[in-house]
């Protein structure tokens, strides 16, 4: 569990595999260097996904923060 | 919960894939839900003969048994949500759903019928259906990219239920609701044991076993066909390949030592069935978001879109079937049977198999390294 303040955030949501992941791709490569995106995901293999997906887009995975029916995962852009 | 490690999943489903065919038949996903639709085909009037019991058809039970099976691991791991999605995905799951039964029916079976258990099978279809379906997936993903680009507010995501209503926490009791499904689909074998269908019963507990094994680990057919595009990653089409390995062999041996019948899931269907099929099946499962088993270990655990999917694959998959069986020009089309010890002989098929897979195996290894055949969004 992190507790991060986000710069920006991606509503995936009721989205399944692969849209999260695909999501998630373009937003990094259009963050700012440093720039913390949270992205907030109902979809239970996304937990999976997102630490290899941070590091596939010159990313870092923060990790995550249960919200109310979904889990936000933060990944900072390096 | 964590997931299970995709590589013992694939490995665990290699072995569960020997252990139905040993005990009755190999295993399959989208006969099951024909028998279903047909059902309902037959009860609207379309169709004038009742298929067979959905409690008896072996089809039926054993895609039953895999998503019961993964209803209860779902409970237990605290999976289990009703997620529904945006409207543009529900279209997405209505035309990938018919694409995949289209696809399936002139494959003579989805990703595990016309793929996985073909190849274990021996039957030179289910490499004809691995290059449709990779040409499929390859499609699919560029599909999904133009999407993102052209329609980027469409998915714009809506909450799950089921968490977070006041009142009764459901969460708490979810993982005990599991374990009760569970021991409740072991009392069901004691049922058909008890009136005399021992065989389908096991069968049923076989589906079962699937249904954890691929809930559990995320196991998911259209990944591995769309992992090398999307991102280059090998993991989880490494575990598919090792996982029919290892079905390979097992079903070798059954077959060559006279156990089960050489033609038991040779489907004729080598020739444009398997690779147009293959390919519409591909591109289909992409839209949709699952493969046929991903299809029903997802429904399981809640996911709406799947649950759209699920009606449109079975009824297509039950439509065109009828047509095409309604042709004999259309079943030439499809195909014909190629049992590859026929050919080549066991020995040689076997180690020839293997040898394809591993070639398989190498490539999407050096995709991972290069990222050769990565598409850029």
């Amino acid at each position: 569990m992190v507790d991060v303040t986000a710069d920006e955030t991606l509503d995936c949501r009721g989205l399944s595999c692969p849209m999260p992941v695909l999501k998630t791709k373009k937003a990094l490569a259009a963050l700012g260097s440093g720039k913390v995106l949270e992205i907030m995901a109902t979809d239970p293999g996304t937990g999976n996904d997102m630490p290899k997906t941070a590091k596939k887009n010159s990313g870092e995975y923060l990790g995550n923060k249960e919200g109310d029916g979904y889990t936000s995962y933060y990944i900072k852009k390096n | 919960m964590d997931a299970w490690p995709i590589l013992i999943a694939g490995m665990l489903v290699g072995t569960m894939s020997i252990v139905c065919f040993t005990w009755a038949r190999p295993w399959g996903v989208v006969g099951g839900m024909r028998v279903w639709a047909d059902w309902l085909f037959y009860g609207l009037g379309l169709y004038s003969q009742a298929p067979r019991s959905v409690l008896i058809d072996t089809n039926s039970v054993i895609t039953l048994g895999l998503i019961y099976g993964a209803f209860g691991a779902a409970l237990i791991a605290g999976k289990f949500a009703f997620r529904f999605p945006p409207r543009m995905e529900i279209y997405k799951a209505m035309v990938g759903g018919t694409l995949m039964g289209f696809g399936a029916s002139w494959a003579g079976g989805c990703n595990i019928g016309g793929f996985y258990s073909a190849i274990s099978a021996l039957s030179l279809s289910g490499f004809a259906m691995a290059v449709g379906l990779i040409g499929g997936a390859y499609l699919g993903l560029k599909y999904l990219y133009w999407e993102m680009e052209h329609f980027p507010s469409a998915a714009g995501g809506s909450a799950a239920d089921g968490e977070g209503k006041k009142g009764f926490d459901w969460n708490k009791i979810k993982p005990l609701l599991g374990w009760i499904v569970l021991l409740g689909g072991y009392a069901a074998f004691q049922v058909y044991k008890y009136e005399g269908y021992t065989i389908i019963g096991g069968i049923f507990l076989c589906g079962m076993a699937f249904g954890i094994i691929l809930n559990r680990a995320n196991f998911c057919f259209a990944r591995a066909f769309r992992e090398p595009f999307m991102t280059g990653e090998a993991e989880v089409p490494r575990a598919v390949i090792i996982s029919i390995m290892i079905s390979v062999v097992g079903f070798a041996i059954l077959k060559w030592t006279g156990f089960r019948a050489e033609g038991s899931y040779v489907t004729a269907t080598f020739g444009l069935g398997s690779l147009v099929g293959g390919f519409i099946f591909g591109f289909g499962m992409l839209l949709a978001g699952g493969c046929g088993s991903g299809t029903a270990w997802r429904v399981a655990e809640g996911q709406v879109k799947l649950m759209v999917v699920l009606v449109f694959f079975a009824s297509s998959n039950s439509l065109t079937k009828v047509w095409v069986n309604s042709s004999e020009t259309l079943q030439t089309i499809k195909g014909f049977k190629v049992y590859l010890p026929d050919y080549l002989g066991y020995e040689i098929t076997v180690i020839a198999t293997i040898g394809l897979l591993l070639l398989w195996y190498l490539l999407v290894c050096y995709n991972e390294e290069t990222d050769k055949f990565v598409v850029e969004m």
